[in-house]
């Protein structure tokens, strides 16, 4: 009976904390530390805790202090990251996976194998209106200009490569960190998982948690980059949009997109795929469970699966310090270019467009619109820019899909 | 292809990444605003399609009315009457006065927290465009609290 329970002590998790020792064990208790942090950012401060949660719970249960090959082990990081768990070193070991693996081993498979973002895409298609961006084509532009952050921070992180000996970052690590100014985790996720698995749980925390600071980090630079009388400029209403061009467009979109940078398809014809399910009108059902129940479904598992890979070995270096720094150059890069290509529009319209929506540029739906309007707000109450910025926001997430494309056809086959 | 600095950042001329991020920095922003140029051309076309403006289709109406009315007599009149059993909602500018007279009472009385015996409205006249405050101030409410 005795060597029953001391059998059963060893198998504790503290005991297994002992075990680990010294600097291990530092580790683990920082991480989950680090967790119970983000929890805490999520519930308490509501920083996009739809994903922050289950990301940092994730994070809490593969950081626990379980005995090395124990069945209670949820997730290997290893068998996805270390070529020596890898047939013939490249491609992960799925047979071994499905044999041993924990819970989270088998769910990160549809984080590894591309599936959750492009899932996430057909949710968010679903419950995208394009109607702002089909009334006003011009504001497209700004989406595509609020991609200089994503490129900037491209050069940034080889730059900082090339500064700092304890940081290297090649030119996959280094699209993966700009991808992060695009303020679209699904997209940043789908190109991290292709070309810098390792950084995955670094870049999806810096990248959740930015869009979620996007009230705070987006107003001063536009408040810098905006003349007062500028931004108190009203837009002329919107033409109303046709439930013909509504439902032409996704289609059309992803023609264009297959035709051009087929790299894009996997995100952008989800996308569209999801848009055209609502626009139809005849799939209510279908467009209803995209964007309800199957994607608070991927997001969950793609939530816990991401923080499930943040490991003490792969999260706790100064190459995370140097991702989070980046994310926010990307962020407020992404921001001023928007901005920037808004005060060229503002000028050659002779005023007609209020630059504020060019930050709306970024991505982040609706939040960067919903920015835009309230800062346009404060200067004109009488002022609602929140449609006219939802065509750049909308626009947005297409460019940073092109985006991603452009970098996943340049490096991810070198 | 690329070096083996570029690829894995180990010893990575300064040069090097220069020249690497801006050839992709110019590559990549290429492709992107041609992408999004390509489908605003798409859009502007589909203006030209779909879309008829109103305003010419206004005036197309105002026209045939202005032609009409030299032969129909008191059709301009017919227009503005007011229909006592209209059941379908009102336009904003159709809405018939002394229902709008005693909205604007009723409202008045609300906010002053008084009766509507109290008050007499003598004249009342649109301060802002065509959006009263209520809407003005539960949009604002609903955007500040939606996300």
């Amino acid at each position: 009976m005795i060597e029953s329970f001391l059998n059963f002590l060893q198998n504790t998790g503290a005991a297994a904390l002992f075990a680990y020792g010294g600097m291990e064990a530092i580790k683990t208790i920082v991480m989950i530390i680090i967790a119970c942090l983000l929890l805490y950012l999520a519930i308490v401060k509501k920083f996009e805790p739809l994903l922050l949660m289950p990301i940092a719970f994730g994070m809490l249960l593969s950081n626990l202090p379980v005995l090395k090959d124990s069945p209670a082990l949820m997730m290997h990081t290893e068998w996805f990251t270390d070529t020596q768990y890898m047939i013939d070193g490249h491609f992960i070991d799925v047979g071994k996976i499905v044999r041993e693996g924990g819970l989270l081993d088998l769910l990160y498979l549809g984080v590894k194998l591309g599936i959750y973002p492009p899932l996430i895409f057909v949710g968010i298609g679903a419950m995208t209106d394009f109607g702002p961006l089909i009334a006003n084509p011009k504001s497209i532009l700004l989406g595509a200009a609020a991609q200089f952050g994503v490129f900037f921070t491209f050069v940034g992180a080889l730059v900082l490569s090339a500064l700092v000996p304890s940081i290297m970052f090649g030119v996959k690590e280094a699209a993966s960190i700009g991808i992060i100014g695009g303020a679209d985790g699904p997209t940043a996720i789908y190109v991290t998982k292709t070309l810098a698995p390792a950084l995955l749980p670094a870049i999806a925390v810096a990248a959740y948690s930015y869009m979620a600071l996007i009230p705070v980090i987006q107003p001063p630079i536009m408040k810098l980059m905006t003349r007062k009388k500028d931004r108190m400029i009203v837009m002329e209403q919107l033409r109303p949009v046709s439930k013909t061009e509504k439902i032409l467009f996704p289609i059309i979109v992803t023609i264009v997109v297959a035709l051009i940078i087929p790299d894009a398809v996997s995100l952008v014809g989800c996308l569209m795929l999801g848009n055209l399910l609502k626009e139809s009108g005849v799939a209510d059902r279908l467009a209803k469970t995209v964007q309800n129940e199957l994607m608070n479904i991927v997001t969950i598992f793609l939530g816990v699966t991401v923080g499930a890979t943040a490991t003490a070995s792969s999260f706790l270096s100064p190459q995370t310090i140097g991702i989070v720094v980046l994310g926010l150059v990307a962020f407020c890069f992404s921001t001023a270019g928007g901005l920037l290509l808004g005060n060229i529009m503002c000028w050659l319209t002779k005023g007609k467009v209020n630059p504020l929506i060019g930050s709306a540029g970024v991505s982040a739906v609706p939040m960067a619109a919903r920015v835009s309007q309230q800062v346009g707000q404060k200067e004109n109450p009488s002022n609602f820019l929140l449609m006219h910025a939802m065509g750049p926001n909308v626009a947005g997430v297409i460019g940073s899909a092109v985006a991603a494309g452009v970098f996943l056809a340049m490096f991810s086959n070198i | 292809m690329y070096s083996e600095a570029l690829l894995t950042g180990k010893d990575l001329p300064l040069s090097e990444a220069l020249a690497m991020g801006g050839e992709t920095t110019v590559i990549g922003l290429s492709i992107v605003f041609g992408v999004l140029v390509i489908l605003m051309i798409v859009l502007m076309l589909f203006k030209v399609i779909f879309y008829k403006d109103p305003k010419k289709q206004t005036k197309k109406v105002n026209e045939a009315k202005q032609i009409g009315m030299k032969n129909v007599q008191g059709g301009a009149e017919a227009v503005y009457t007011t229909d006592k059993n209209h059941n379908e909602p009102y336009e904003p500018d159709e809405i018939p006065e002394d229902e709008l007279v005693a909205i604007l009472t009723a409202a008045v009385a609300s906010s002053l927290n008084t009766s509507t015996y109290n008050l007499r409205i003598k004249s009342y006249r649109r301060v802002d465009g065509r959006q009263n405050a209520w809407n003005r101030a539960g949009l604002t409410e609903t955007i500040n609290n939606r996300y």
